[in-house]
């Protein structure tokens, strides 16, 4: 006599069963007993006593969260760093395209402030209508060029402004320094009249 | 194995931010679990233990991915499948199959002890590829089609390994009867 399978069993055990093995099994003691036999192996197989680890290995997964915060920590500072890098290059770099440090610029307003007084001494008073001396006409004219240069480059540095502003602060200087000659000049001449 | 593990949502939010506490709190409620659907698939307690802690390492790694569909111990027996099967597929796993080092949790009815224990024993002998088929189905309630899957193989190897290893297990307990095959 046929009998069913494995296979057939565990197939109406899922509910799968074949017509034949339906029929089967529902009129074959043997095959029920084995249908019976599967589903208390099942039941015990569920039944099995839980097992636990023998030693705990909750320290080897701390140790690894450990160092991977750690890792993220070097990660993270690396990162800061370069933001670090970023802000002092927008605070050297960028800034003094715009404002510049509080002291530096307290210096240039100074300087510029001089220049301005020396010029309007120089344009404000009758010294530029003195008629001079061919050496100090010379001399003046020279200082004047050698002003109109400097200016010049100040122009050209308000149109590129990652010039270092120590770079302007010696033209500034030195345009002080020019027009402080160039007034002398013309006192001088004012006064030999 | 039908398990409530009820963890609280805050236990799982303050893991996902990498509280040592918390994380440790959730290892100490699955550890168990864990380790006994893996111990269950492979035939060494090594390396049972070396899939919790795979696991574990990875529901670290992953826990903010996690979002909170489902049971959380569904998410963390995925992983623990995926872990073991794994390291059948790699052919890791030594012969040595002792059980002595380990503990016992609860014990099973007190009328079926006897035949757990050859049941146990029958099971153990089992290919790893078989005990992990028959618990994935029989007890954890997988599907063929999700076990293949798993494995990477045809519903149709699924269905063949648990026919035999049912034939191998009822003829180790001592069935007699007239099921062929």
């Amino acid at each position: 006599m046929m009998h069913c399978t494995m296979e057939d069993l565990l197939a109406l055990r899922a509910g799968e069963g074949s017509v034949w093995a339906r029929k089967h099994s529902a009129t074959c003691a043997e095959c029920q007993a084995e249908l019976d036999a599967l589903y208390q192996r099942v039941a015990q197989l569920k039944a099995m006593p839980s097992l636990r680890p023998a030693r705990d290995r909750w320290p080897a997964v701390r140790e690894a969260v450990r160092a991977d915060k750690r890792q993220q920590r070097r990660v993270m500072a690396g990162w800061g760093s370069l933001a670090a890098a970023a802000v002092l290059a927008t605070l050297f770099v960028v800034q003094p395209l715009g404002n510049g440090a509080p002291t530096e610029l307290a210096a240039l307003d100074t300087i510029k402030q001089r220049s301005a007084s020396i010029e309007s001494r120089l344009t404000g008073s009758q010294l530029g209508n003195r008629v001079m001396s061919g050496w100090e006409a010379a001399l003046a004219a020279e200082l004047e060029d050698r002003i109109a240069v400097i200016d010049g480059q100040l122009e050209t540095r308000t149109g590129t402004l990652a010039a270092p502003r120590s770079a302007e602060m010696d033209l500034w200087r030195r345009r002080v320094d020019l027009m402080e000659q160039l007034y002398t000049v013309r006192r001088a001449a004012y006064q030999g009249m | 194995m039908t398990l409530s593990l009820a963890v609280p949502d805050i236990l799982v939010a303050r893991a996902r931010t990498g509280d040592e506490e918390a994380l440790e709190a959730l290892y100490r409620a699955f550890e168990g679990p864990v380790y006994n659907l893996a111990r269950r698939m492979l035939r060494n307690a090594e390396d049972a233990e070396d899939v919790l802690q795979d696991t574990f390492l990875e529901v670290v790694k992953s826990i903010r991915q996690y979002r909170g569909e489902g049971h959380l111990w569904g998410w963390i027996r995925q992983i623990t499948v995926s872990k073991a099967l794994m390291r059948i597929r790699r052919e890791h796993v030594r012969a040595a199959d002792e059980l002595q080092d380990e503990t016992t949790g609860k014990a099973g009815p007190a009328g079926a002890v006897g035949a757990g224990i050859d049941l146990e024993r029958a099971f153990e002998d089992l290919s790893e590829t078989s005990r992990a088929v028959v618990w994935l189905h029989d007890v954890e309630g997988y599907t063929h089609e999700e076990i293949a899957e798993q494995m990477g193989k045809t519903v149709s190897f699924s269905k063949s390994q648990l026919a035999r290893a049912h034939a191998r297990l009822r003829r180790k307990l001592g069935g007699e009867g007239s099921v062929n095959g």
